[in-house]
């Protein structure tokens, strides 16, 4: 005999209620609770397309099904899901999971976070796009190339745009990272890495080099003479660090208003 | 004592100004640019600002009148310079105008002025 019921909460204890009238489960018989979803077939775990990761624990893999599987019931039309950010990252020091889901139609995504949520343990950041925006970001934004130069992604995705420099959207992105000299004493140390991240990537971007998240480790350590960990850490030596940092922000700063001059003289 | 108020004054001033004239920038370039989903992330001069007004006494009611001028005059004259900057280097569409109305919205929401 099987009877299918469901966990209800209660206030010391949480139960599982069966009817009274049954052929069988006698009072003070043992029993074994186990998952509905465990005893259906298991499918075999779908394909994940890896970009620019090159291991992942088979923890993190795991949870990445599992989020894939939460996206998918969720979402009726979507283009593609991705993971990206510091959960990619070898070890178990990231704070959160990104998640990227490319679609047309309006999605709530706030139901989706709390499944995620709740399944996983881990606080989710979920952004939505479309194909505009999406293709708009890898045109002009140094982040979004960066981003999805390491992610998992759900189905293989090719993107080849044409770059384009806008100096006044970088100019506006730029001026975010001022806030780290100013304010070094009160951020943290992601705080801090974030925004030397952002310098750093559109420093890269204005030069044409490619912009990822290996390429920008390196030349915060060649331009900073820090490694990343040290200021996620939050152990810089404060005067050493700011010296430089001034420096290659000045030069961006530099490179941004001579562009945005040469736009102007030229209309 | 009255040497750090003075300088988490100064920090808030800073912060005040960056956010100020981040926005007008915004409004400038809104055409050409799109929204900023990814950088929504960064911690930005307003939230800081904010966490240095709250050290800043007193900091549930308004601050004397002296300082809230000199808070004033001084994002004004930060937040111009700022902007002019840009313009100096043929930036358009910059709107000056909205220096003073941003910058008495935003020192009323943080209880500088009322």
């Amino acid at each position: 005999m099987e009877i299918i019921s469901k966990i209800s909460k209660g206030s010391r204890m949480d139960q599982v209620y069966i009817p009274k009238n049954r052929a069988g489960f006698a009072v003070g018989d043992h029993v074994v609770i186990r998952l509905l979803e465990a005893l259906q077939e298991k499918k075999p775990p779908e394909k994940l397309y890896f970009y620019g990761v090159k291991r992942l624990e088979p923890v993190k893999s795991g949870i990445i099904h599992e989020i894939m599987q939460i996206i998918e019931k969720s979402v009726a039309n979507y283009e593609n899901i991705f993971v990206t950010g510091s959960f990619l990252e070898r070890g178990f020091q990231f704070n959160d999971i990104d998640i990227l889901i490319l679609s047309e139609n309006k999605i709530n995504q706030e139901i989706i976070k709390e499944n995620i949520e709740r399944k996983t343990g881990i606080k989710t950041h979920i952004l939505i796009l479309n194909n505009k925006e999406l293709s708009k970001g890898l045109e002009t934004d140094p982040l979004y190339h960066m981003i999805l130069n390491r992610c998992i992604a759900k189905k293989r995705f090719i993107y080849k745009t044409k770059q384009t420099i806008n100096y006044k959207f970088l100019d506006l992105h730029l001026l975010k990272s001022k806030t780290l000299s100013d304010n070094f004493d009160i951020l943290s140390g992601k705080e801090k890495y974030n925004l030397v991240r952002n310098t750093i990537a559109i420093y890269l971007y204005l030069k044409k080099n490619k912009v990822t998240i290996d390429s920008v480790d390196k030349e915060i350590k060649k331009a900073l003479k820090v490694n990343s960990q040290e200021i996620k850490s939050n152990v810089l030596n404060k005067k050493a660090f700011l010296k430089k940092y001034a420096l290659i922000y000045n030069k961006a700063l530099a490179m941004i208003l001579k562009g945005i001059e040469h736009g102007s003289k030229q209309k | 004592m009255a040497q750090n108020r003075n300088k988490l004054i100064e920090l808030f001033i800073g912060n005040i100004s960056n956010a100020i004239a981040h926005k007008i920038l915004e409004r400038a370039a809104t055409k050409e640019i799109l929204a900023d989903k990814y950088r929504k992330e960064l911690v930005n001069s307003f939230e800081i600002a904010k966490r240095y007004r709250e050290k800043i006494n007193p900091s549930n009611r308004l601050i004397p009148d002296k300082d809230a001028v000199y808070i004033k005059e001084k994002v004004i004259a930060r937040v111009k310079a700022e902007l002019m900057t840009r313009i100096s280097k043929g930036y358009e569409n910059i709107d000056l105008e909205l220096i003073d109305t941003l910058t008495n919205k935003t020192l009323k929401d943080t209880k500088i002025i009322l």
